[in-house]
């Protein structure tokens, strides 16, 4: 593949999206123009103007693309390794995890820091855990991952609807709002965003290999490449990357699952393209979708995960059908 | 009260027979609820309608109590029923209760009405306004036979609220931004009865407008809206981390004048008569807010 074919689509994507964080920037409850957008970036503005824009808006946005990009490429590289098209974040259970830690730092009357400190333990107890288990003893196969993944998945759901049921009813909002995914307490974004540089540069080199293993990893052996090592470096990547998301934004659901399949329909399947395809139309994604969210009832919010879910549905429905 | 005037009637000038649906009262759903005699084992299956019924002088009678009911402090001591979401329709049964008080916001229609098949009448509680905490009490005291009890404390609390109305209507207006969750950022309305005591209290609401009882809202809103005063009750008692949350805010109108505000839980949240109690607290916060402005 030539060096322009694969620059051309992503320079048309940073270039939509620098457009789609203008656009969340300057839209909001708050009716501010784009000229006093512009303003304050020029260091002018009201004390309000500032705030709004420098101290809720702008790492809001960044927080979001952070998300979806680490969103589409853990997505990316889960449908790789389980050579499965329905493979998404969290198919192998990583949320569930998080949920479990988050909400049992809610249940315990915790916020913030402490929610996000156990989301984080938690999703990555649950990678060891399916690792672990995975791992075993005998053959290892990603079927047997795939398998093992969701059934602990399953395991990690009933414990949150445990966990619902013993919540008084007063703290249930705060955490039906984690579960579906939701922006408005995301913090720095600055975590994310290196997340996602540091690992899109880690997997780029391995493009090559990675599309030898979409193939299957007999035919990945047969080409010299050492399936097994790379198949857990590529686990391991994907849930750092999922286990970030979801400690920033909750279990944002649909963007991991839509946004590589969309790509690969549009670009064909080359791992090198598109893989920081997705981190950046993962990002352009929730950022567009957060910015509904935010405004479509205002001042009333909505939580990020339902826009997702609704924008996400139709379409990967509509792809199935067009690609039968 | 009448309805007890005329069973007295009827028992002096026939003495029998007594008529088999003496004892009615209306309930929030418009139904009317009748008992051949006042109840004597009532379960409540909210902590709202548990204090409602030791107001109306019916406390001894209650004999289960929702989760969470605990006030007046005997009611802590009574057998529970379940949660008020998930009620434990066999506790229930097992009391053999003659009358159960419901809440409207709270209780699962399915689970009183499976309740009301196997005979158990319900009296439904939906407390919007002020006037239906004194009604409440007037109905739920024909049932229960207390209405001497119910009445002083229905009368004391409406003089309570007509006192509070005439000291605070020409209060000054001030914006006040009611918190009651952080994450999500939630507030609630003007049809709400927390929004109504900010009313009553001189205050306006800068969210009274929104179309939902209890709508989320997001910071910049607030930021925008600039209330004048922000109060909230926190997450449980003397939790100002909320209140602190906004002083990375020190433009906000509130945070420069000083006025966060935490008041005291329970008083506000629950439709009952302590409402009274935390109306004329929050009065009180709100005329303390205007001095500092």
């Amino acid at each position: 593949m030539a060096g322009s074919s694969i620059a051309r689509p992503l320079v048309a994507l940073v270039l939509l999206g620098i457009l789609a964080v203008t656009l969340a920037i300057a839209v909001g409850s708050a009716q501010v123009g784009v000229g006093r957008v512009l303003w304050v970036f020029a260091g002018g503005g009201s004390e309000l103007d500032r705030t709004l824009i420098l101290d809720l808006r702008l790492p809001r946005v960044l927080s979001a693309f952070a998300v979806g990009g680490l969103l589409a490429v853990a997505g990316a590289l889960m449908q790789v390794l389980l050579r499965n098209p329905l493979a998404d974040p969290y198919v192998l259970g990583l949320s569930g995890g998080a949920a479990v830690g988050a909400l049992l730092a809610m249940l315990a009357g915790m916020a913030g820091l402490v929610v996000s400190g156990s989301a984080f333990a938690g999703a990555m107890l649950a990678t060891l855990l399916v690792f672990g288990l995975a791992h075993g003893s005998g053959s290892w196969t990603p079927s047997r991952l795939l398998l093992t993944g969701v059934v602990v998945a399953a395991g990690w759901g009933a414990l949150i609807t445990l966990i619902l049921a013993m919540t008084p009813a007063a703290r249930l909002p705060g955490m039906l709002y984690w579960l579906m995914g939701d922006l408005s307490h995301s913090g720095q974004p600055r975590p994310g965003l290196l997340v996602l540089l540091l690992v899109c540069l880690l997997v780029l080199p391995l493009g090559r290999s990675l599309n030898v293993l979409a193939r299957g990893s007999m035919q990945a052996a047969a080409l010299g490449v050492s399936v097994r090592p790379l198949e857990w470096l590529v686990y391991l990547l994907a849930s750092v990357l999922t286990a970030t998301a979801v400690t920033m934004a909750g279990a944002v659901g649909f963007v991991g699952l839509v946004v590589p399949h969309m790509l690969r329909l549009l670009l064909g399947n080359d791992q090198r393209l598109i893989l920081p395809a997705c981190a950046l139309a993962g990002g352009i994604l929730l950022v567009l979708a957060d910015t509904l969210a935010r405004v479509v009832i205002a001042p009333e919010q909505l939580p990020v995960g339902v826009i997702t879910a609704l924008l996400g549905v139709p379409t990967f429905l509509y792809l199935l059908y067009r690609s039968r | 009260m009448i309805h007890r005037l005329t069973l007295l009637a009827a028992f002096l000038l026939a003495p029998l027979p007594v008529p088999a649906e003496a004892l009615c009262a209306r309930d929030a759903l418009e139904r009317d609820v009748c008992l051949p005699e006042p109840a004597s084992r009532i379960v409540t299956l909210s902590p709202g309608a548990t204090e409602l019924l030791f107001s109306a002088g019916a406390g001894e009678r209650v004999v289960g109590a929702g989760a969470w009911s605990d006030y007046p402090p005997e009611a802590e001591q009574l057998p529970r029923i379940g949660d008020s979401s998930r009620l434990d329709l066999e506790a229930i049964l097992a009391l053999q209760p003659d009358l159960m008080v419901a809440w409207v916001d709270g209780n699962s229609r399915q689970q009183v009405e499976r309740l009301e098949q196997l005979g158990i009448k319900a009296f439904w509680l939906a407390p919007r306004e002020f006037e239906d905490i004194p009604r409440a009490l007037e109905h739920l005291s024909v049932l229960a036979g207390t209405s001497e009890v119910a009445e002083l404390a229905a009368e004391s609390f409406r003089a309570g609220i007509r006192e509070l109305q005439d000291r605070y209507q020409s209060a000054e207006p001030i914006r006040v931004f009611y918190q009651i969750w952080d994450q999500p950022l939630m507030t609630i309305n003007r049809d709400e009865l927390i929004g109504k005591a900010i009313e009553l209290c001189g205050g306006v609401n800068v969210f009274g407008h929104l179309p939902r009882l209890v709508p989320r809202i997001s910071t910049e809103a607030v930021l925008e809206a600039a209330p004048q005063v922000i109060v909230t009750s926190g997450r449980e008692q003397n939790d100002r981390a909320w209140l602190a949350d906004w002083q990375t805010y020190p433009s906000l109108p509130a945070v420069a004048a000083g006025n966060l505000f935490l008041e005291p839980p329970d008083l506000l949240a629950r439709p009952t008569v302590r409402m009274l109690e935390g109306v004329s607290h929050l009065c009180q916060t709100l005329e303390t807010a205007r001095g500092r402005l």
